[in-house]
């Protein structure tokens, strides 16, 4: 790689929680790299792990989903059913040998923009060293 | 179907085979629809051209005598026998089900998904060597049949499809009744119950539970062991075959995505599969996108995304059956392939697909404090 990579990465951030974590990070101009794709759901319970494999399997190089800390879901057990389904998701991705490390799952809550700054920070630094996600250019 | 009912504590009844094991099942069924315990049975009967079986439902006690409790090949998963005749309901008529142990498993793993109706249905197992790839039953069909009734008796598995030869669930006892033809003299078998249903059907059929099945447990045991061995050994060399995404593209770089699959898999029960709605339909502008985005874009696109899909979705309730494998017309090793992913999954929460019916699925229940590993180490 001889031209500074900059990833692509996905993030579902839930509604209540990290998508407000999100703006407050914002608003509190803290840094966020650009390479983050936003996208609100309701709840991270919502989102079918397909979707993830899909922009996976389109060549995003790392997916962030985010929701409330275990606990603390607006539909109270939402993020437990989420944590299960992203664990299964890690499974048939190691399974098969893909790069499982590209998708991340994290708890992060309305008041925490610093955490959230971090969280995105550290896995956009992480995915800079594992460099482009390999299915970006597979016809699959 | 209680987890908890120790089967080394439980008994059995033990009965002569007197012409061969098929017969003596079929006495044992006819006995029953004389004595009322069931008014039908579900079982599956060579078709008239003698090249395949079909699942069919007697009620009329001498047409059992065409009927084959235990065939060479698996035409209709039997779960999906059991859920297209129940899915609506079943008051009215008992019927005993007779299936393979993963044609049981599956009716169980449906049966938790709200597909079937099991209160009137009596789910009978045997001991299975194996099946036969379904195709040979077309091509050879009298060879197939004698090959296979060689290894009812050898338990020779090299015939069988290679996802039965890693099979170590071929006598796991999930239904009311099983039937074992392992560890006995070979001129008798036992009979078997594993609920309150079986057990009251074994007493209106005057057959006292008065034999130790010890050695039947001692056979399975072993059997299975050394099935598991070999079936680790397969995932493994499998796992390391496809160990990167080149290599998992070349397997599935044949699918013609006919969904075939999809289709025959008895867990797939979704009225409509996400990967034939028009969500994966994509307008020419998406497609001319990708293209741009990757270089090219495969037409029909989104095969590799079909297969992990659908392992996500329905590789908890797995039984590797292997009916995928035998429909593909293209032989990728689908059962394979799934049976390896299916192992892991269900390891994750020390599931095993139909195992028993009070296991709740997976994804349908959680704990609270499990599965950190899976979260995000920050902070
Ligand atoms: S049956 Fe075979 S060819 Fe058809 S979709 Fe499945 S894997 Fe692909
Ligand atoms: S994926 Fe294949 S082996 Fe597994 S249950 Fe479905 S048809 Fe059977
Ligand atoms: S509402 Fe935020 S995870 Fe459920």
């Amino acid at each position: 790689m001889t031209e500074q990579f900059e990833p692509r990465i996905v993030g579902f951030l839930c509604n209540w929680c990290s998508y407000a974590g999100a703006d407050l990070a914002g608003t509190s101009k803290l840094k966020i790299p650009s390479s983050l794709t936003p996208i609100r759901v309701m709840c991270s319970s919502r989102i079918d792990p397909v979707l993830i494999l899909t922009a996976l399997l389109q060549g995003a190089d790392g997916v962030l989903i985010a929701g409330c800390h275990p606990g603390d879901c607006h539909y109270n057990e939402g993020n437990y059913y989420a944590r299960r389904r992203f664990a299964v998701l890690k499974k048939v991705v190691d399974s098969l040998g893909l790069e499982s490390d590209r998708l991340c799952l994290s708890w992060v809550s309305a008041s925490e923009g610093q955490r959230f700054a971090e969280v995105v920070n550290e896995f956009n630094e992480k995915i800079k060293k594992m460099g482009q996600n390999p299915m970006k250019k597979k016809m699959l | 179907m209680n987890k908890s009912a120790e089967t080394s504590e439980k008994k059995g009844a033990v009965l002569p085979i007197k012409t061969s094991i098929q017969d003596s099942i079929k006495d044992l069924l006819k006995n029953g629809i004389d004595h009322c315990v069931f008014d039908a049975v579900m079982i599956p009967l060579r078709v008239p051209a003698g090249d395949s079986f079909s699942y069919v439902l007697i009620k009329n006690k001498s047409l059992l005598n065409d009927a084959f409790p235990l065939p060479p090949t698996m035409s209709v998963q039997g779960a999906k026998a059991v859920s297209s005749v129940t899915r609506l309901g079943n008051r009215n008529m008992k019927i005993a089900a007779v299936m393979r142990p993963c044609e049981i498993r599956a009716t169980i793993e449906l049966t938790k998904l709200d597909q079937t109706d099991l209160e009137n249905i009596i789910l009978i197992s045997m001991d299975c060597p194996g099946t036969m790839p379904i195709l040979d039953m077309v091509n050879e069909p009298e060879k197939t049949m004698t090959l296979f009734n060689d290894a009812t008796k050898s338990w020779d598995d090299t015939q069988m499809r290679p996802v039965c030869q890693i099979c170590d669930k071929s006598s796991m006892v999930a239904g009311d009744l099983h039937i074992g033809t392992l560890g006995t003299d070979k001129k008798s078998f036992f009979i078997i119950p594993n609920s309150t249903k079986g057990k009251d059907i074994l007493e209106k059929l005057k057959l006292p539970l008065t034999d130790s099945i010890d050695s039947w447990n001692k056979k399975v045991k072993e059997n299975s062991e050394k099935k598991l061995k070999k079936r680790q050994e397969v995932h493994s060399d499998l796992k390391n075959k496809i160990g990167d995404l080149t290599n998992l593209l070349d397997i599935f770089s044949q699918c013609i995505n006919c969904h075939n699959c999809m289709r025959v898999c008895p867990i797939c029960s979704c009225r409509l599969c996400y990967f034939d709605s028009n969500k994966v339909k994509h307008s020419s502008e998406e497609y001319l996108q990708r293209a741009k985005d990757k270089g090219s874009i495969r037409i029909l696109p989104d095969t590799t995304l079909f297969h992990m899909g659908r392992m996500m979705h329905m590789s908890l309730s797995c039984v590797s059956c292997g009916s995928c494998e035998d429909a593909c017309p293209m032989s990728i090793p689908v059962a394979q392939i799934f049976s390896m992913v299916a192992d892991e999954t269900q390891r994750l929460f020390d599931y095993v697909a139909g195992r028993c019916l009070e296991e709740p699925l997976p994804l349908r229940t959680y704990k609270e404090d499990e599965l950190h590993e899976v979260e995000d180490v920050h902070g």
